[in-house]
């Protein structure tokens, strides 16, 4: 460590044994940007539930890099849960985070992103009331990782599942596929390739609200994150017993995306997203919400990438690019860049 | 005006055989779903141009024997990793306490031979004329700075000798663009006079129905003439790369290699020159001869030169999966079998 750097400036053990230490670490980064009237100092937060029901999820975070052009750890784990929330029609309500967080981390870093964490639950709507942060040593996590769990009230009137699909159905997806995977890709910095690619990720509750204010007749949104929109094409296909047709030509990529997947042989389709959804609804349903969809902040470039048949259950074909059919392959495979 | 599409669409000639060469092209032709639009005269037979999908299982077992037996730090291509030797891949011999890294281009393992002197670090050198020069370049750099922790363990690959002893197994190649502007189109010419035929191809859809349309009409127009064109002039150049050619012939030379499936085939590889000998895997460690053995089920011999299709062989889809590959066409996405799998048949498949 550079001698004039004061030892004050980076996570140690110390933050994390519970004692005076841990309480200054508390106030200086999580107490400062999560403050709310919620916001518990004790075991646990006690909160008002209107009737209804609720909807009820946790997800954990270990993106490497934390930082990458277009958010950090800290905006990914709020916008993770607030969309699995917002997939079931629920409107985000409370969020809490666990942190484990690696000796040495400097503090300045954990303060960035506790304040992604709060512009990104101010713009979802949705409050952070409990948390616990754990110190790890050094080598024993990357950096930091952070868990998120949140509770949503579920809209009266929407019923969402994998397992609603139904032949007829438009499929839509709410962006330009693969730019989060692409984004991370670049960022390690493996392949030595510059793109201007930034992730998508973004909180989609105002998303999914603009759509169902549009219709209460859909049937399936997912958002589209680890595996990409073919591994959510695929769960779906299984879960409902229906077989989906692609257009390629119909799929939405930015040219930068294509770009980088064609010097590395991958698909964007099985590349992440983390501000993405993919909608079943019937197709009469699908014009009143792509319009609904496209005057939003982040679903501008939605599309209607396909639709649902009967035919081929739990398979996704495509038409290419030449107008031949042709199968998407499986999810499955590890993401390797070609060598030849 | 005809577009390639219509050619090839509306083809009614005598049976045509054309043999891609090149992984890419694979996985490409089955990506856009070409072998739809063919009729049933013309078959595509996806030949050995994958690097993966010709490593003999003997090559594997040496990687696995400086890893083991050695203590060496293996640096490789992801795809590799897979790819069954006679015992155990990589990837098995990992799980035994093998050091194995995933390198995205050779000169990474001389970084990480330089930042590790106290390891021996092995470069794994599989591949064709692409990525020789990057092999070459490494040992160069190796040389140059004098690290005496690094080595290739050699099974580089060039074509020309290759289609000589595929001849007989198409009518037609399409041969890989990317290979044809390293080692320029002399070479395809010279194969001209041996009989041998086919088209420099480009890697988007309309370069390879653009290709095919060409060995179409010109097998219709002269019949049994042998052709060459090249289709993809915006890359490849008659004289290829002076500068990569200049490159390899300073460190390797030709020599026999073995090709998974296919044998023996005299002067198709390339080994380093005495100058380089230190930085040859094989005579640093004195590594026994190894005569490796592949599952005797696995017919990718007979899968890349067009004597039969992937779903002929009884391990397909059952015993061999992309998950869990017996041969190494399955291994990796631009093998054969794989792609016949990840692609293959919509409604039975
Ligand atoms: S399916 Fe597997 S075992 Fe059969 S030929 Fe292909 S790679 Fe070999």
């Amino acid at each position: 460590m550079d001698n004039n750097m004061n030892a004050n400036d980076f996570v140690t053990l110390a933050h994390g044994a519970g004692g005076r230490q841990t309480a200054e670490l508390i106030d200086r980064v999580f107490k400062a940007h999560f403050s709310n009237p919620d916001f518990t100092g004790d075991d646990a937060a006690v909160l008002p539930v209107d009737a209804g029901k609720i909807a009820f999820t946790t997800d954990g975070f270990i993106v490497s890099p934390f930082e990458f052009p277009g958010g950090n750890i800290g905006k990914l784990s709020i916008c993770g849960t607030v969309n699995d929330l917002a997939c079931m029609g629920a409107k985000p309500l409370y969020l809490a985070c666990a942190f484990v967080i690696e000796e040495g981390f400097p503090l300045a870093k954990l303060e960035e992103i506790a304040a992604a964490m709060k512009k990104t639950a101010d713009e979802a709507g949705v409050r952070i009331v409990a948390g616990d942060t754990k110190v790890a040593g050094k080598g024993q996590v990357d950096h930091v990782f952070i868990t998120t769990t949140g509770v949503g009230q579920l809209t009266e009137g929407v019923r969402t599942s994998g397992a609603f699909a139904r032949p007829g159905d438009a499929v839509i997806v709410t962006g330009d596929v693969g730019r989060h995977g692409c984004t991370i890709l670049l960022a390690r910095n493996e392949f030595e390739i510059d793109a201007d690619v930034t992730s998508d990720c973004a909180p989609l509750w105002g998303t999914v609200k603009s759509m169902i204010d549009a219709s209460r007749d859909i049937h399936v949104i997912r958002d589209a994150t680890r595996g990409g929109v073919g591994t959510v094409l695929y769960e779906i296909a299984d879960q409902s017993k229906v077989g989906i047709r692609l257009n390629s030509a119909d799929v939405p990529v930015a040219p930068e995306v294509r770009g980088v997947c064609g010097m590395l042989g991958l698909e964007p389709l099985y590349l992440a997203c983390e501000g993405r959804l993919v909608v079943f609804a019937p197709k009469s349903e699908a014009p009143a919400i792509l319009e609904a969809l496209r005057k939003g902040p982040y679903s501008a470039s939605a599309a209607i990438i396909g639709e649902v048949v009967a035919d081929h259950p739990g398979k996704v074909v495509m038409t290419t690019e030449i107008g031949a059919q042709s199968l998407l392959p499986q999810p499955g495979g590890e993401l390797l860049p070609r060598i030849c | 005006m005809e577009t390639a599409k219509q050619i090839i669409e509306s083809y009614d000639g005598r049976k045509l055989r054309v043999m891609e060469v090149c992984g890419t092209h694979t996985h490409e032709i089955f990506r856009l779903g070409i072998r739809r639009i063919l009729p049933p005269q013309i078959e595509l037979i996806s030949g050995p141009g994958c690097p993966v999908c010709v490593t003999p299982a003997g090559y594997i077992d040496e990687a696995v024997m400086l890893a083991l037996e050695h203590g060496a730090v293996i640096c490789t291509f992801g795809d590799l990793i897979r790819v069954p030797g006679s015992e155990m891949s990589l990837a098995g011999a990992r799980s035994k306490g093998a050091a194995v890294k995933t390198v995205y281009s050779p000169l990474d393992a001389v970084d990480f031979a330089r930042e590790n002197p106290d390891k021996q670090v092995v470069f794994l050198a599989v591949g064709f004329e692409t990525t020789v020069p990057a092999a070459c370049l490494a040992v160069k750099k190796a040389a140059a700075e004098g690290l005496a922790n690094f080595s290739i363990l050699g099974a580089n690959k060039t074509m020309p000798n290759a289609y000589k002893a595929l001849k007989g197994s198409a009518d037609a190649f399409l041969y890989p663009g990317h290979v044809n502007a390293i080692t320029g189109t002399a070479v395809c010419e010279d194969l001209v006079k041996l009989g041998v035929s086919g088209v420099v191809a480009g890697f988007t859809a309309d370069e390879i129905l653009t290709a095919l349309a060409v060995i179409i009409r010109l097998s219709a127009s002269a019949p049994g003439e042998p052709f060459f064109r090249n289709c993809y002039p915006r890359v490849v150049r008659p004289e290829g790369s002076p500068a990569a050619l200049k490159l390899m012939d300073t460190v390797m030379e030709p020599c026999d290699a073995e090709w998974r499936g296919l044998g023996v085939i005299p002067m198709s590889g390339l080994k380093l020159r005495p100058a380089f000998a230190a930085y040859d895997a094989r005579l640093k460690f004195s590594l026994p001869p190894v005569a490796g053995r592949s599952n005797p089920a696995c017919r990718c011999g007979e899968v890349l030169q067009g004597k039969c299709k992937s779903t002929d062989c009884k391990l397909f889809g059952t015993a061999c999966t992309p998950l869990h590959p017996v041969g190494a066409c399955m291994v990796s996405n631009e093998g054969a079998c794989s792609a016949y799998y990840q692609y293959g048949d919509i409604l039975n498949g």
